[in-house]
This record gives C-alpha cells, sequence and structure tokens, in this order.
C-alpha cells in the first residue's frame, strides 16, 4: 500500500507528539467557539433591547397621531443601534474566514436569528414591508459590498418567524391609539402573508415548523382582538373617528404603562375597551 | 414576502435540496463499502494469527474502493462548505478509518497517522475546504480501534495466540497515553475516551491471565 511509505507511528514518543498537535487543534476550537458564542450573547442582547426601543418609541408620543412620523423616528433611532451590531459581525466574521464559518455556524445563529428579528422590524414600521434575503445579507457585509459570511437561509427564515411575534404585540399595543384599529387589521392581513410563504417552506426546516405554531398563535391573538373590536363596534352605531376620541380619551394612560408581557398586555388593551364602552354608557 | 424574494429563496432552497440528496447517495455508497470491510475485519477474531495476512490482503482491495466515493463526494462539495456538509458522512467516515488503522496494526504493529489514513482513502489536501478527515473524526476512529483490540486480545488467546494481548497491551497504552495529552470537553469524544479505560482494564486482565500461567514467550516484554 502507498501509505506505507510515510514513516507510521510506532513508538510511544512519536504518538504523544502527534497528539500534542491534535490537543493544540482541539484547544483551537473550543476556544474560538467560547468567543463567537460571548459574541453571539452580545449580539442578541442588543438586538432584544432594539426591539423593545422600537415598541417603546411607536408607543410613546400619544400626542402624535402620524403613524408614519413615529415609524420613521423609530427607524432612525434603530439605525445607530443596528450598526452596532453590525460591527460585532464584522469583529466575528474575522474569527471566520473561508470554512471556518460553517464550522461555527450553529455557536453563532442565536444571535443572528435574533438580528435579522431586530432588523426585519425596523425595516417593517419603516417599509411597510419584509425584509427580502438580498437586503439582510447587504447588511450583513462591509463597505465594499464582501459579505462578512454567508447567510444561512434557515436563520433569514427563524428570524423572520420571530417578527410575526413582535408585530403581534406592536398590532395589539397599538390598538387603543387613533386608527389603531385599522393599524391592527394591516398588521393581521401582513402576519397572515408571513404565514402562508413560510408554510410553503416548513418541509425543509425542522426549526421553522415549530415556529409556525407560534406565528399560527400569535395570528390569532391579534384575530380576536379584530374580532371582538368588530362585533363591538357594531352595538354603537357611531364613526370610527368618534369611537378614536372615545377610546384615544380613556386609555391613554394605561398604553404607558407598557410591560412586555403578553399576557398582561392583552388584558389590559381588553379593559381599555370595556371602560371606553362604559364611558359611552354614561354619557 | 416579495414574489423576487421568494423566487431567489425557492433557487438557493432548491439548491441545497438537490446537493443534499447527492450527498446522501454517496454517504449510502461509503456505508455500503464500512459494512462489508467491518463484515470480513470481523473474522480477525476467528482467523489463526498465521493467517491474518492473507485475510489483510483480501481487505485491502475493499479499503481502497472508498476512495471513489470520498473523490465523488470532494467533487459534489462547494468550495468552503466542507463543515457545512460533513455531518452527513462523519459516521461512515470513521468507520472507514477504523476499518484502515486496523489494517494497519494487524500489518505492522503501528498507528496509522491521520495523514496516512487520509491517504489510504484517497483524502487529498487540495481539498481541505471541501472534504477532509477532521482530527476530530479520526480520534474518534481511534477510540473505536481500541474497543476492537480489546475484544482481539480476548479472542487471540482462544485461538491459541499468547503474543497479541501483549502487543495489543502496548500499543493501547501509547494510545491511551496520547488521549492523556487532550484537553477534552464534555462532547461525544470525551464519554467515548471515559470508556477507553474499561478497555484497557480488560486487556491488562487477559495479560495477567497468560502471564501467570508463563504462556507467552519472556522476550516480548519491553527492555
Amino acid at each position: 500500500m502507498s501509505a506505507s511509505l510515510v514513516a507510521s507511528l510506532s513508538s510511544r514518543g512519536s504518538i504523544i507528539n502527534v497528539f500534542e498537535h491534535f490537543r493544540d487543534e482541539l484547544d483551537d476550537y473550543h476556544d474560538r467557539r467560547e468567543r463567537l458564542i460571548k459574541s453571539s450573547r452580545d449580539v442578541t442582547s442588543l438586538s432584544k433591547k432594539l426591539i423593545f426601543l422600537l415598541h417603546r418609541t411607536m408607543n410613546e408620543d400619544l400626542t402624535e397621531h402620524d403613524d408614519h412620523a413615529l415609524s420613521l423616528r423609530a427607524a432612525a433611532r434603530a439605525k445607530p443601534k443596528l450598526q452596532e451590531i453590525q460591527n460585532l459581525f464584522a469583529n466575528m466574521s474575522e474569527e471566520l474566514p473561508d470554512d471556518r464559518f460553517w464550522r461555527y455556524q450553529r455557536n453563532i445563529s442565536p444571535g443572528l436569528q435574533e438580528y435579522i428579528e431586530a432588523l426585519s422590524f425596523a425595516h417593517y414600521l419603516e417599509f411597510r414591508r419584509l425584509i427580502s434575503y438580498e437586503e439582510v445579507q447587504r447588511a450583513l457585509s462591509d463597505e465594499t459590498g464582501k459579505p462578512y459570511f454567508p447567510l444561512p437561509l434557515e436563520d433569514y427564515l427563524l428570524g423572520l418567524s420571530d417578527l410575526t411575534g413582535e408585530l403581534m404585540r406592536y398590532a395589539i399595543s397599538s390598538i387603543s391609539r387613533r386608527r389603531g384599529r385599522s393599524k391592527a387589521s394591516e398588521v393581521c392581513m401582513f402576519v397572515r402573508g408571513c404565514k402562508a410563504d413560510f408554510d410553503v417552506l416548513t418541509p425543509y426546516f425542522r426549526e421553522l415548523r415549530k415556529k409556525q405554531a407560534v406565528t399560527a398563535q400569535s395570528l390569532e391573538k391579534i384575530e380576536d382582538v379584530a374580532y371582538a373590536i368588530a362585533v363591538r363596534s357594531s352595538e354603537y352605531d357611531i364613526p370610527p373617528e368618534l369611537l378614536d376620541d372615545i377610546v384615544d380619551r380613556t386609555v391613554s394612560n394605561s398604553v404607558h404603562n407598557y410591560d412586555g408581557d403578553d399576557h398582561n398586555r392583552r388584558r389590559r388593551g381588553g379593559r381599555a375597551k370595556d371602560d371606553g364602552f362604559e364611558d359611552v354608557d354614561d354619557e | 414576502m416579495d414574489l423576487q424574494n421568494l423566487e431567489y429563496i425557492n433557487r438557493l432552497l432548491d439548491k441545497d435540496v438537490d446537493l443534499r440528496e447527492k450527498i446522501k447517495d454517496q454517504v449510502t455508497e461509503l456505508d455500503k463499502k464500512t459494512r462489508t470491510l467491518s463484515g470480513m475485519l470481523n473474522k480477525i477474531h476467528s482467523t489463526p494469527t498465521g493467517q491474518l495476512p492473507s485475510l489483510i490482503d483480501s481487505v485491502t482491495p475493499y479499503l481502497e474502493s472508498c476512495r471513489e466515493t470520498t473523490a465523488a463526494l470532494a467533487e459534489l462539495i462547494p468550495p468552503n462548505q466542507f463543515w457545512r456538509w460533513k455531518d452527513m458522512w462523519s459516521f461512515s467516515l470513521r468507520n472507514a478509518v477504523f476499518s484502515a488503522t486496523l489494517v494497519e496494526f494487524l500489518r505492522n504493529g503501528s498507528l496509522l497517522s491521520l495523514s496516512q489514513a487520509s491517504e489510504v482513502l484517497g483524502i487529498k489536501d487540495e481539498w481541505q475546504d471541501r472534504f477532509a478527515l477532521s482530527a476530530e473524526d479520526y480520534l474518534h476512529a481511534l477510540i473505536s480501534l481500541v474497543n476492537e483490540l480489546s475484544r482481539l486480545a480476548v479472542n487471540s488467546v482462544t485461538l491459541g495466540d499468547f503474543e497479541q494481548p501483549i502487543k495489543i497491551s502496548f500499543f493501547v497504552k501509547d494510545l491511551f497515553a496520547g488521549f492523556a495529552m487532550l484537553n477534552l470537553k464534555n462532547d461525544t469524544l470525551r464519554r467515548r475516551y471515559d470508556s477507553l479505560k474499561y478497555d484497557i482494564k480488560k486487556i491488562e486482565e487477559v495479560v495477567y491471565d497468560v502471564s501467570l500461567r508463563k504462556l507467552a514467550p519472556a522476550k516480548l516484554n519491553r527492555e
């Protein structure tokens, strides 16, 4: 056999020698892995903060009735934060030249997905549409347009899948705002579209299937709220603008106490509506 | 999602699905070969030491036939995507490497190095970013080798070869000393490494039984 041309390892010394080499290689792998996991966590934490910032911005100013102006304000605030996260990816890319990226892909994908969630939320608020694969890849590239690393399709889709949860929150917490109901139904349509698009892709990604269940739940929450409003507004034969005024007056305070908990928020939203209608009764 | 983006995604997806299928076919091929190999090598437990060389010679062509599969895989994998797909064939490749190292031990009593193992299986250096033998897979194969040798130590005594357990004992102790050099994390390699001590214990017991009864020639004991 041609292999016997190269000396095989027959003494303990030579064996120890090659294992020392393996040790260096394994150590390098484990250390790099740890560093990347740490960076990925930093990305996750910054992305989560950014998502909260976006929600806050969309709800903070009750005197601002132009939703578009709020969205632009949110998008403008997001820019520097997104840049901060992109810089983290730039640093990570130095650890991941050539074929190394795919070795560590699983270690950085949690952060990457969270970032895509934040990025796509900011993108939605600004443009009212879903960010494309190529747009995300472009965001993950340096000034010359060279990608930091190839964007895995799975991370792109899973990040977007999380976006639906944020949109549900956004729709429900803005429902008591002026024109919030039409906003909610707009979001509802959008999330419905996302779900339909993703349904086609679920056979290829196991994780996506799980997330689709969550998306379905989010969608149902928005639909329930839309239903409740439709039913109740039909009881009172008043134009939507007048209803806006009534709701606006009664609930403006409770919206401020946004605490990030789904259940509470949903309940509060429901009660706020009831209060609004009771006011109508009193008058 | 707009149509253009959806089409783009579907194109990417189709490409990946197609590639995955092709890789799977090759892995099935490799699996067939490694299964034949381990079937043949199983006979070492019932073959008298004198007849081992001819058994080993008959195995060699099958071992070398793995080269076609590794070449086919290297052809399939896009540049820089070795680590993306490697999990698909790791298991089969480890089996092939295990057979190669077992053959080398039985033939020369020595350890087949990683680069030698690559050479036996036709894995070329220039494929580095597409198809390579990783240290991890090589080390897994070595642990399988020790598992197998502890069995051989027992069975060679049954067949009347009292020298083999002593040779195995030296070899495995050297290997174990090598493994002790590694800083292992809590992963599968670590768990399998932990199993080595039971193999060593088993081999030691065989050596003890053989020496106690003065069955093995004294010259084999290392100076």
